[in-house]
C-alpha cells in the first residue's frame, strides 16, 4: 500500500513527471479525459418502451465499450513506450523494468477499478505487493440479478392478473402480481403502487431488457407505464476453485469475517468488508458471492478470497 | 434493504417452476386469480387404459373445493 515509500531513491526523481501517462487509472490520464469525443451515453429514461429500441441501445453501448477499451489499450501501449525510454535513461536496475512489464500484463478487468491508486510514475508496481502471484484464472459466473423499476403510475392488479398471460395474483398471500416471461427467463413482482421487482436474469442487460418487457405488457393493458429509476439491487455469482477447503481452519484465522455452523448450514459465511460482499464457501470448493451492486464487486471479492482459500486447501 | 427484496421474492415463488414447464413445451399459459387456476396446454395426450386422445389445445379451469376440486376441460 505504501508504494511511494518503496520507491528506490533513483526513481524518486521520476515520481511526478509533467504530463506523464498513468496507465493505472485511464480516467485521470490527460489523454483520456472523462468526457471524450465518443458518443455520450443515451438518455436513461426514454419514453418509448419498445424492445427493439432497447436492444439497439444495448448493442450501441457494447460497441462503445469495445471502442473505449481499444483506445485505452492503445494509449497504454503508447504511454509505456514513452516511459520505457525514461526508465532506461534514469536507472540501471532490472527491477523497474520488471514492474514495468507487470503493468503491461495486468490489465484491469472491464468494469473494475484498480485496487490501489497508481502514483504518477510507471516505475512503481501497480499490482499489489506480491508481483509473483497471478490472478486466479477463474471468473465467477453471474447467476441472478435482482432489479427494481418504477412504472410511474398506479396499477389495478386484478385487471393485470385477469388479462395478462402467465400471471398469478393471490392478495391474501401476497399483495403483488407475479408475472413471468420466457426470454429472458425472469420473474417480476408488480405492485399496485406501480413499482416492480425483476428477478432471475443472468446479466445486467438481460435484467434491464426483461424489466422493459414487463413494462410493455403493463402498458399494452392500458396503463400509462413509464420506465423510471431502473436500478440493480443485487447480483449473485458463483464459481468453483476446484479444490477442497478446510473451513474449520478458515473460520479460526478469519473469525472476525467468518461464521461457520455446520449444524445449521454446511457453508462458511464470509462477510468481506471491501468490497462489501457476502461469500458462501463450501468444503467442495464451490463459492457463492452475493450482495454486489456491480459486476466488478463480485470479481474483486473473488480475487481477494482466492489466495486465502488456496492457503486452506485440503491436502488429504 | 436488499434482503427485504429477497424475502419478497421467495414469498412470491420466483422459482421458475412454471417456466420450466413452459420450456418443456407443454404449458402455454397459466393464470391464478380469485383462487382460480387457468391453464392452457398444447399438444396434450389424455391416456386412459383403453383409450388415447390427442388434443392440440386444452384449457383447464380449476377451483379449490372442500371435498372435490371441480375441473372443466374444454
Amino acid at each position: 500500500m505504501d508504494q511511494n515509500n518503496s520507491l528506490p531513491p533513483y526513481a524518486q526523481g521520476l515520481a511526478s513527471p509533467q504530463g506523464a501517462m498513468t496507465p493505472g487509472i485511464p480516467i485521470f490520464s490527460p489523454m483520456m479525459p472523462y468526457g471524450t469525443g465518443l458518443t455520450p451515453q443515451p438518455v436513461q429514461s426514454t419514453s418509448s418502451l419498445s424492445i427493439l429500441e432497447e436492444q439497439q441501445r444495448q448493442q450501441q453501448q457494447q460497441q462503445q465499450q469495445q471502442q473505449q477499451q481499444q483506445q485505452q489499450q492503445q494509449q497504454q501501449q503508447a504511454a509505456q513506450q514513452s516511459t520505457s525510454q525514461q526508465a532506461t535513461q534514469g536507472t540501471s536496475g532490472q527491477t523497474p523494468q520488471l514492474f514495468h512489464s507487470q503493468t503491461l500484463t495486468t490489465a484491469p478487468l472491464p468494469g473494475t477499478t484498480p485496487l490501489y491508486p497508481s502514483p504518477m510514475t510507471p516505475m512503481t508496481p501497480i499490482t499489489p505487493a506480491t508481483p509473483a502471484s497471478e490472478s486466479s484464472g477463474i471468473v465467477p459466473q453471474l447467476q441472478n440479478i435482482v432489479s427494481t423499476v418504477n412504472l410511474g403510475c398506479k396499477l389495478d392488479l386484478k385487471t393485470i392478473a385477469l388479462r395478462a398471460r402467465n400471471a398469478e395474483y393471490n392478495p391474501k398471500r401476497f399483495a403483488a402480481v407475479i408475472m413471468r416471461i420466457r426470454e429472458p427467463r425472469t420473474t417480476a413482482l408488480i405492485f399496485s403502487s406501480g413499482k416492480m421487482v425483476c428477478t432471475g436474469a443472468k446479466s445486467e442487460e438481460q435484467s434491464r431488457l426483461a424489466a422493459r418487457k414487463y413494462a410493455r405488457v403493463v402498458q399494452k393493458l392500458g396503463f400509462p407505464a413509464k420506465f423510471l429509476d431502473f436500478k440493480i439491487q443485487n447480483m449473485v455469482g458463483s464459481c468453483d476453485v476446484k479444490f477442497p477447503i478446510r473451513l474449520e481452519g478458515l473460520v479460526l484465522t478469519h473469525q472476525q469475517f467468518s461464521s461457520y455452523e455446520p449444524e445449521l448450514f454446511p457453508g462458511l459465511i464470509y462477510r468481506m468488508i471491501k468490497p462489501r460482499i457476502v461469500l458462501l464457501i463450501f468444503v467442495s470448493g464451490k463459492v457463492v458471492l452475493t450482495g454486489a451492486k456491480v459486476r466488478a464487486e463480485i470479481y474483486e471479492a473473488f480475487e481477494n478470497i482466492y489466495p486465502i482459500l488456496k492457503g486452506f486447501r485440503k491436502t488429504t | 434493504m436488499a434482503y427485504q427484496l429477497y424475502r419478497n421474492t421467495t414469498l412470491g415463488n420466483s422459482l421458475q417452476e412454471s417456466l420450466d414447464e413452459l420450456i418443456q413445451g407443454s404449458l402455454n399459459t397459466y393464470r391464478f386469480c380469485d383462487n382460480v387456476w387457468t391453464f392452457v396446454l398444447n399438444d396434450v395426450e389424455f391416456r386412459e387404459v383403453t383409450e388415447l386422445i390427442k388434443v392440440d389445445k386444452v384449457k383447464i379451469v380449476a377451483c379449490d373445493g372442500k371435498n372435490t376440486g371441480s375441473n372443466t376441460a374444454e
